[in-house]
């Protein structure tokens, strides 16, 4: 009886030995992957932290670039109005210089037309009164309608 | 009695071991005793599909701009008298809506996008019962958003996104105070009221819920500074029919 409980110890303890090699081995074996892993994650914590780093560094670069293309289209924007309102504003001056030159026209033949007038009522015997009364009216005409202009003229230059 | 005697240790001694291994593995097998340890595997990494956070993938943008300041335009209305400006949206790739205000009287429209990009205008036309008008363009809109399903009601959020004063495009917030009768006598029907803040310049501009959806269009501030918005069920009512919208005038 004690030969069999000394042989069944004997297997225990084998198997225990057996055990505790293989789980030592087996220790030391996760204990090697374990620290490659370890290894492994401080390289990649270091990848992403300058990673992120990068990353922050290209956010605020995306934000000034957009805030820049936004300036420069507002920039833009702003030109192209200046440059209508410039065309517009020109126009208006074209048009304006061109109504002057008209009704200073108007008012140059006004006068030249009264000076005639004075000329023949100077000497009113010598033509027919009813011409004179004719052209009289005509200068009279012709000379409202250069006032006309002008008082036009004016307010526009008054807006 | 010998050899009996002799024979006997022997056969008691393979009896034992054999006992002793049995009750090693039946110890083993019971767990009164630990077991031998798998081998370790090659590589016990898992393999993850790559992914992106849903707020990244809704933050995605082509340029860094939000869709919500990709789908604004600035208008540019060089008129038979004078110059203004004002704000629009699309609504598809060549559709812009935006006030009757903004394009009347107009020689020239021109239309401009919030990286200061020049779109050709096609055509333009004025709805006869609402402040309301839809900008055709021949070259594409870079974005275009939903429109709501419904109006929105007092207490809801509302951005608006245009360009105040003819300048840089904007984005401002406020809420939906509640619905009143057209002051100006402008629309048909009733207007929504907010205090998101609008200057001369937004008029056209997109009024937005919070998801980005198109709830109205500016057309007009009160002396107590809230913004009037022509509500969608109105813009959806004139969309639909088309002898709703004329083209613009000529100028005279």
């Amino acid at each position: 009886m004690l030969g069999l409980l000394l042989l069944g110890a004997i297997g225990v303890g084998a198997y225990l030995w057996l055990t505790t090699v293989r789980w030592q081995d087996d220790s030391a074996a996760w204990e090697l992957k374990a620290r490659g892993y370890a290894e492994e994650v401080a390289e990649l914590r270091a990848e992403l932290d300058g990673v992120n780093a990068e990353l922050v560094a290209a956010r605020e670069q995306l934000a000034t670039a957009t805030q820049r293309i936004t300036d420069l289209a507002n920039e833009k924007a702003q030109l192209g109005d200046e440059n209508v309102a410039s065309q517009q504003y020109l126009d208006y001056q074209t048009r304006v210089s061109e109504a002057a030159g008209v009704v200073a026209t108007a008012l140059g033949q006004c006068t030249a037309a009264q000076s005639q007038l004075i000329g023949y009522l100077e000497d009113s015997e010598a033509y027919d009164p009813a011409d004179l009364d004719r052209f009289a009216g005509e200068v009279s005409e012709l000379c409202r309608q250069a006032n006309e202009a002008n008082d036009q003229l004016q307010r526009e230059l008054t807006q | 009695m010998t050899v009996r005697a002799r024979r006997r240790p022997a056969s008691c001694a393979v009896c034992g071991l054999v006992t002793g291994v049995l009750v090693t593995f039946a110890a083993a097998g019971c767990g009164v005793l630990p077991e031998l340890p798998d081998d370790v595997p090659g590589d016990v990494v898992p393999t993850l599909a790559p992914s992106v956070g849903s707020s990244a993938r809704e933050n995605l943008s082509p340029d860094g701009f939000d869709a919500v300041q990709r789908m604004a335009v600035r208008i540019r209305n060089v008129g038979c008298s004078g110059l203004s400006t004002g704000s629009g949206f699309a609504i598809d790739e060549h559709t812009l809506i935006t006030n009757r205000h903004v394009v009347a009287d107009s020689e020239v429209l021109e239309v401009s996008t919030y990286d200061g990009r020049d779109l050709e205008v096609a055509a333009a036309s004025i709805a006869g019962l609402a402040d309301l008008a839809v900008v055709r363009t021949d070259d594409a809109l870079p974005s275009y958003p939903q429109l709501a399903d419904r109006d929105p009601v007092r207490g809801d959020t509302v951005l608006v996104v245009g360009y105040p004063q003819g300048g840089e495009l904007t984005v401002t917030a406020g809420e939906v105070i509640g619905r009143t009768t057209d002051p100006l006598n402008e629309n048909l029907g009733e207007v929504l009221v907010t205090d998101a803040p609008v200057e001369p310049g937004s008029s056209g501009s997109a009024a937005l819920d919070t998801d980005g959806r198109v709830i109205g269009v500016v057309y007009a501030k009160t002396s107590d500074d809230r913004s009037l918005l022509i509500p969608l069920s109105t813009v959806h009512g004139l969309l639909a029919d088309d002898r709703a919208f004329m083209a613009v005038p000529p100028c005279a």
